[in-house]
């Protein structure tokens, strides 16, 4: 009951944010919740099954551009909808290729996407088009963008929380512990690893379209490796096999790298590192893990309804 | 670091407001003009951001507070305090840190970060909350369809440095020194707009180049371009560089034993540890706009003062500029105060003598500066075009790699 009240009160300081907080603030907490979409659409993939992606600056990346190129010419919500169904869609295709491969090959492979993206594009546009770069003028209102990425944070959770308690979401945890195993059980595992991987695209892919009005000027430079370790990073931090684990390692993270940054110009990094070291070290099971075991928790995932 | 950092600064401007009293004026109340700015500490845009740009903030406001701060119209002198934070190289940093810096510090001015995607992202920003913002760093076609207008950029942009190029380049074959040009560009938007100049500005110069050839943003061996180059009897490489790429050009031409009678380069080449690094990079030409000699009032003397300061020369293209800007806010400041629309409107108005000779804008570019080809001689890296603002002659063939 208090945790439905501080849940209803918690949404409603959310909606409310824009009115109340300066144009800084607001900013910073658009950027957090970006950075929850992220975290969440990532941990309800790779947390249960296992699969470390490090794809999420591809799927960021490909929302973002898209954004550019399409600029003013389409009204607002659809560059964001464009940028799921091209998150999804890239998915789509590199799930089918690359999810048979296991532990460190699926991760590097991952990773590559990213730059072979960048690469493909920095390609067409020089060759194609003749320029690299979009400038993105006339972008929506503050209040739109954080009212659209609020949605994707809130919509990600949701999912996420729909996820864990379906069978799919089961068929996933089934994978994540043996993949053969969850196979000869007579779970089809392709569909459900490359469904949900693109799931998870998807909410990456319209996360980056949300943003990218906010820069102004985009470049292949969009595609950023740095956005997928920094999403890994915050679920982890969270502890990414629980919904609540990937939301407070990003607004922890969020808010820690803010005010290090703020306060300390040269040692910032430093103070970031070392933090990370002692949540690592001190709480294997990440920032959530430690409210479940202040609160006996019987097991991490509710039990299957009959 | 930083706590340590703002005591000194306080205690500079206790010395300093001690000093006034003394003088016999009330400098003890001035209020520190208040001015933000990020520039990036790390990521790939420090290196830039270290050389053209922080030196010369820090460099200007050691000169005003010694003075007393900067002159104020209708207040005296105040003190200047900088408020900056590392944007990590990421636009998104750096756009939230402009928006605080106008609606949470409330900041008296603003100074922009490096590069040009970076004054693209927070440019909006500045125009939104009517901070005049003058970018020593940003260079693209684009910025005219950016339509802000409170953003003005400072350095030639892309057809102006290809104008002067083809200028040269005719010359030279002009004189039978060159017949065969040759271009490597870097396939990002800079590369792209360069090159794009830059077979326009051959066409108009009658010229036409024999091989184009690009290459990705942190390439790491460019010897099979140059090779190429090289088997088809190139004599003038053209490379629109950045900084990396073209170091490593410039080595590598001297590993395929490579020595064209003309080598000009876009950027890096007129940075001093370029010269360093490649022992004098005697006959080595690129992008140029400024040198200690050239005629602009106190040129030396803002050379000896970087000098002085920092321990290390500045470059001989942006630096000059990034400075410049900071003369023209000063200039404003002390004429209309620090309201900001009537900055503004000076700046639109004026053409103000700086360190870097003349400089008046029109829609928020710089039309008082042309663009202007560099050679290094003896140390210094000469304008040896246009004529008219040259402090020495072309020397072509240039000499062998030492």
């Amino acid at each position: 009951m208090a945790g439905k009240l501080a849940l209803v009160l918690l949404l409603m300081a959310l909606i409310a944010a824009p009115e109340i907080l300066s144009p800084y603030h607001r900013s910073l907490a658009l950027a957090i919740l970006a950075d929850v979409a992220l975290a969440v659409s990532w941990a309800f993939f790779s947390g249960p099954s296992r699969y470390l992606s490090l794809a999420t600056g591809a799927f960021f990346g490909a929302g973002a551009y898209l954004t550019a190129i399409v600029g003013a010419r389409v009204p607002w919500p659809l560059p964001v909808l464009g940028g799921a169904l091209m998150g999804c869609a890239m998915a789509l295709v590199v799930g089918a290729l690359a999810l048979r491969l296991r532990g460190p090959y699926f991760a590097v492979f991952t990773f590559g996407l990213a730059e072979l993206a960048k690469h493909t594009l920095i390609w067409y546009e020089t060759g194609v088009t003749g320029t690299v770069g979009r400038l993105l003028l006339a972008p929506p209102g503050p209040w739109t963008l954080y009212y659209t990425v609020l949605c994707l944070a809130g919509l990600a959770v949701v999912t996420a929380l729909l996820l864990r308690r379906s069978r799919w979401g089961y068929a996933l945890v089934g994978i994540g512990a043996d993949e053969e195993r969850a196979e000869t059980l007579g779970i089809d595992t392709t569909r459900v690893k490359v469904g949900t991987f693109a799931l998870s695209a998807a909410f990456m892919g319209a996360v980056g379209a949300a943003m990218a009005p906010r820069w102004t000027y985009l470049d292949p430079q969009v595609f950023n490796p740095f956005v997928s370790f920094q999403t890994v990073i915050m679920a982890l931090l969270g502890g990414a096999t629980t919904v609540a684990g990937p939301i407070v390692g990003a607004v922890f993270l969020g808010l820690a790298s803010e005010i290090l940054l703020l306060k300390f110009r040269y040692f910032y990094m430093l103070g970031l590192g070392l933090t990370l070291i002692v949540v690592v070290l001190a709480l294997p099971s990440g920032l959530a893990g430690l409210a479940s075991r202040l609160r006996p928790s019987p097991s991490p995932l509710p039990r299957p309804q009959p | 670091m930083s706590m340590k950092r703002r005591e000194f600064l306080k205690t500079t401007a206790g010395a300093a407001a001690a000093l006034g009293t003394l003088r016999g004026r009330a400098w003890g109340q001035a209020k520190p003009v208040r001015i933000g700015y990020t520039l990036s500490a790390t990521g790939p845009y420090s290196v830039g951001a270290g050389i053209t740009q922080g030196p010369n903030y820090t460099l200007w406001q050691a000169q005003a507070n010694a003075k007393g701060g900067l002159l104020v119209k209708g207040q005296g002198r105040r003190p200047i305090e900088f408020i900056s934070i590392d944007d990590r190289s990421e636009h998104e940093t750096a756009v939230r840190f402009y928006e605080k810096l106008a609606t949470d510090d409330r900041v008296d001015l603003m100074l922009p970060p490096w590069g040009t995607a970076m004054n693209f992202a927070v440019a909006p920003v500045a125009n939104k909350y009517g901070y005049p913002l003058l970018g020593p760093t940003a260079v693209s076609n684009k910025i005219k369809d950016l339509q802000l207008p409170y953003f003005y950029a400072l350095l030639q942009q892309p057809d102006q440095i290809m104008g002067a190029f083809a200028g040269i380049l005719k010359e030279l074959k002009a004189q039978g020194k060159i017949s065969k040009i040759a271009i490597a560009y870097v396939n990002d938007l800079f590369g792209i707009e360069l090159n794009a100049s830059a077979a326009t500005a051959l066409k108009e110069a009658g010229l036409e180049a024999v091989d184009v050839k690009s290459y990705p943003l942190g390439v790491k061996d460019l010897s099979p371009v140059l090779k190429g180059f090289k088997a088809a009897g190139v004599d003038a490489f053209v490379g629109l560089t950045y900084p990396p790429d073209n170091i490593l050009a410039t080595s590598q031409a001297k590993e395929v034993d490579w020595n064209p009678p003309v080598w000009l380069a876009a950027v890096g080449t007129a940075f001093p540890f370029y010269r360093d690094r490649f022992k004098g990079a005697e006959g080595v030409m690129g992008i140029a706009g400024w040198n200690p000699k050239v005629k602009s009032a106190g040129a030396k003397e803002y050379f000896d003062a970087h000098v002085k300061k920092h321990q290390k020369e500045p470059d001989r293209w942006a630096s000059a500029f990034a400075y410049a800007s900071l003369q023209i806010l000063e200039r404003c400041v002390a004429e209309v105060g620090l309201d900001r629309p009537k900055i503004k409107a000076m700046v639109d108005s004026t053409e103000f003598q700086t360190v870097a000779g003349p400089i008046r804008f029109v829609k928020g570019s710089n039309v008082s500066t042309p663009g202007m080809v560099g050679q290094w001689q003896k140390g210094e890296f000469e304008i040896v075009w246009p004529k008219g603002l040259a402090t020495g002659t072309p020397v072509v063939p240039k000499p062998a790699w030492a």
